[in-house]
């Protein structure tokens, strides 16, 4: 694990943290009552259309992507890792992968676990999507639980390349789950529950970008510190709940934009972070305010930054599915790219973390372009440390904190003389 | 969205078109690598590939993925050219990959920054995994070649798939037609489609002397399975015409070893391997790897639309690590085990490298299950190390002891 911060914690937490520990609790016992009351759960990777398919047919949805940082965060990553070594698994793989199959391999059934720990998996997709992390994770699950499988394909292509045939092959996937969904539970989908499901989504994507939106003011009204709202982009995309909640972190974030109130008293530097936070130290987003300097806008939170289609179910799950994984990663570099020239701009950014991310190898792919990009093309500064999104082990704070400490140092003296009158 | 210039047979028939296709594809012409002997090609192909660009201006292509449908770059005459790393250093990647990045991807990129895949026109990528992907995009941004362009193959064997692979297809075909001012003909693709099946039959044919004792070395499999991926299939071709009519004659050396050995891994491209495992006593009957055996299985169809035909074939090819899943990787292990009577399985890693770290637990199970042993060894870029041979010399001393 890293070190402990020296920097003051914040006060400024947005309200919403409150509800939204209730949604977190509520998501995991919701999956533990739909295991009691024989509705059947699903366990699926996150950021696709599938979701919207699994509330419409009241299947509950579990999404071992986001059960890795809440074993981070309640630190049962570690043995895990440990049970994820024991069989053989490469200590270089993904943190997600070894914290997701230690768990489901072993952790599953230990007694004790955060949040009541995960329902088991009624059935599976194994699928040909996404990074080949989360890919086996499914293909080592499927070989591991006794439950029906279906396997399920997907392009893979860049933002800028998507045609009609691959939304085609998309919606002919989706089809093809479908029908083997309304095998398994014995009932046929209404298209309408799945029409207003990608309304709710499209309504959250919306809220979503508002939301991020307003953090272009100074002073911010929130930073990377509060990124567990997520948890509803990523969970309830399909449900009222996520747009309810959202709609109320709207209102909680205006009112703080209509008022001044920033994250830190005296707003100095607006940085950007680039990649996954470190879920096992989220506090390290604290660790700039000593400096008044606030992470307010990240690339990660911008996944969700795309609008479906109701009238049009299956070709706006289609889509979702097929543009989520490549805007984060180095699938579509030149997107990822632009879509980072924009937020430095619209957000008014001093300078960029960028956290190298040795677990996530298509997310880190890329950053020695971004920072050059940032660097040479548009003036910001932009640093590069180590770490890794789930392991502390692989995470030094040391040289962090010289590197860090540094950077900011260059930024401040540079915000300094661009400031200073001239002789 | 995407449209294939529509080409139709004039006023010949398409017999004899054909037939003028592919006589045009076999012509000897000058190149080269001509009076060089055909292992000293392989060793020494970046260098020939290189003097042949200057020598004639051909298109040459860069691939990375043993996915790519090199039959249609014969068809418009451009030289599909596999890349690998060739045992560069990965530091020389430095500036644009981590080092966390598996070393074939970072040999590779080390070679481009450094110039010598200058004669290259530009990269193909098939979508396999995503440190392939990535330096797809840091190769196109950095290096701004000619030509870039990556397909995305389904991988399962669905009426859907067929259309949709055959879609990506004529994007690609689209592309090279831009890219060479020519249009696509049927004929020439039905032309390459034939040669590349005789190629791989005779590959084929020489991997299956390994089935019994004896056979060629495998070090010469290897180099035959790798001039394939790199020089155009009409040279290849007389190479292993006389390969195989050479091949369990005296004039082959064969490997020593006597347990017979399966490699599998992703890029396993180091004669010095090959040689150390030999000198313990491994004869490697097989390999499982991006690069070997598996590229030679399945064919597309003589006969019927081409493109139809090649988009069955890639639908039908064998799985690999970084897109099948494990039923299909258990049955393609289990069926090629028996057939090559593979006693022991060495598995050759990258560092890095997630679609076989990911596997190797698994495929463990599938041998331990037959009573295998199985040794793994992580390569870092250096290829052959002293820790390596002592691992390798350990298995061979426990395989061995425990032979009845
Ligand atoms: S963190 Fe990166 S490598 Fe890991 S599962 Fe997510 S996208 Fe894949
Ligand atoms: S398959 Fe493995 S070794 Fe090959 S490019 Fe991908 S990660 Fe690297």
């Amino acid at each position: 694990m890293g070190e402990p911060m020296d920097a003051q914690k914040t006060t400024k937490r947005l309200k919403a943290n409150t509800a939204l520990r209730e949604i977190i609790a509520e998501f995991y016992t919701d999956g533990h009552r739909a295991k009691a009351e024989g509705r059947p759960v699903g366990w699926i990777p996150p950021m696709n259309g599938l979701i919207e398919l699994f509330y419409a047919m009241d299947i509950h949805p579990i999404f071992p992507e986001n059960w890795a940082p809440v074993c981070a965060a309640i630190g049962t990553n570690r043995q895990n890792f440990a049970a994820c070594a024991g069989h053989g698994y490469a200590d270089d793989l993904c943190g997600y992968f070894r914290n997701n199959v230690g768990y489901a391999l072993d952790g599953i059934d230990a007694p004790d676990q955060p949040l009541g720990g995960l329902p088991k998996p009624d059935f599976l997709i194994s699928f040909g999507a996404g990074c080949i992390p989360t890919m086996k994770t499914f293909q080592v699950l499927c070989d591991h639980f006794d439950c029906p499988v279906i396997r399920a394909d997907l392009p893979q292509v860049a933002m800028e390349d998507i045609g009609e045939h691959h939304l085609r092959y998309g919606v002919a996937q989706i089809k093809r789950l479908i029908a083997f969904l309304e095998d398994l539970t014995g009932r046929r989908l209404d298209l309408d529950r799945l029409s207003q499901a990608v309304a709710w989504t499209d309504e959250a994507c919306r809220l979503w970008d508002e939301i991020m939106a307003l953090r272009a003011a100074v002073p911010a009204p929130f930073s990377a510190a509060e990124i567990g709202i997520m948890f509803v982009m990523v969970t309830r995309h399909g449900t009222p709940i996520a747009v309810d909640f959202l709609r109320d972190v709207l209102a909680e974030v205006k009112e703080r934009v209509a008022r001044g109130v920033g994250v830190v008293p005296d707003e100095r530097l607006r940085l950007f972070w680039d990649n996954i936070p470190l879920w096992y130290n989220m506090k390290l987003f604290n660790y700039f305010e000593k400096w008044n300097a606030v992470v307010v806008a990240e690339t990660y939170t911008s996944a969700w930054t795309l609008r479906m289609d109701p009238a049009k179910p299956l070709e706006s799950i289609a889509y979702k599915s097929l543009v989520s994984y490549p805007l984060v990663s180095c699938v579509s570099l030149e997107k990822r790219l632009e879509l980072i020239r924009k937020a430095i701009r619209e957000y008014r950014i001093d300078g960029a973390i960028l956290h190298s991310n040795r677990s996530c190898k298509p997310i880190s792919m890329g950053q020695l372009d971004i920072q050059r990009m940032l660097n040479d093309e548009l003036g910001v500064p932009a640093v590069l440390f180590d770490g890794d999104h789930m392991d502390g082990d692989k995470f030094a704070f040391a040289p962090f904190q010289t590197r860090i400490d540094a950077f900011i140092e260059m930024l401040l003296e540079r915000r300094a003389s661009a400031h200073a009158p001239n002789p | 969205m995407w449209s294939i210039r529509n080409v139709t047979a004039g006023g010949l028939s398409t017999t004899i078109r054909e037939e003028q296709a592919v006589a045009g594809c076999r012509r000897r012409r000058e190149t080269a690598w001509d009076g060089v002997a055909w292992r000293d090609a392989v060793a020494n192909h970046p260098d020939l590939l290189k003097a042949e660009k200057a020598r004639s201006r051909r298109t040459l292509l860069g691939t990375l993925c043993a996915h790519t449908p090199v039959e249609i770059f014969h068809a418009f005459d451009i030289v599909p050219v596999r890349l690998w790393g060739a045992g560069a250093d990965p530091g020389g990647a430095d500036p644009l990959l981590q080092s966390f990045i598996c070393p074939p991807v970072r040999q590779i990129m080390a070679m481009g920054l450094a110039g010598r895949y200058d004669f290259l026109d530009g990269l193909v990528h098939a979508y396999s995994c995503d440190a392939a992907c990535g330096l797809f995009n840091i190769w196109r941004r950095n290096l701004h070649p000619k030509f870039a362009f990556q397909l995305s193959l389904p991988y399962m064997d669905t009426p859907e798939a067929l259309a949709y692979a055959q879609v990506e297809f004529r994007r690609l075909i689209a592309a090279l037609e831009t890219l060479t001012d020519r249009a696509y003909e049927p004929e020439r693709l039905r032309a390459a489609i034939g040669l590349y099946r005789e190629a791989r039959a005779l590959l084929r044919r020489a991997y299956a002397h390994k089935r019994q004792d004896g056979g060629p070395s495998y070090a010469d499999l290897y180099r035959l399975s790798l001039a394939l991926q790199v020089f155009p299939v009409e040279t290849v071709l007389p190479w292993l015409t006389a390969f195989d009519a050479a091949a369990d004659g005296p004039a082959v050396a064969g490997d020593a070893g006597t347990t017979r050995l399966m490699i599998s891994g992703s890029l396993c491209a180091d004669e010095a391997l090959f040689t150390e495992i030999a000198a313990l006593g491994g004869n490697i009957v097989l390999d499982d790897t991006c690069i070997g055996y598996r590229t030679l299985l399945g064919e597309a169809a003589p006969e019927g639309d081409p493109l139809t035909a090649l988009a069955r074939h890639h639908l039908a090819r064998p799985p690999c690590s970084a897109r099948a899943d494990f039923p299909a990787r258990r049955a393609y292990f289990r069926e090629q085990i028996e057939a090559f009577r593979v006693e022991a399985v060495v598995f050759i890693h990258q560092k890095f490298c997630d679609p076989h770290l990911a596997d190797h637990p698994f495929l463990k199970t599938v041998l331990e299950e037959r009573g295998i042993p199985s040794l793994q060894v992580e390569l870092e870029g250096e290829g052959l190390t002293g820790q390596i041979r002592t691992r390798l010399e350990g298995f061979f001393e426990m395989i061995g002891k425990n032979r009845p």
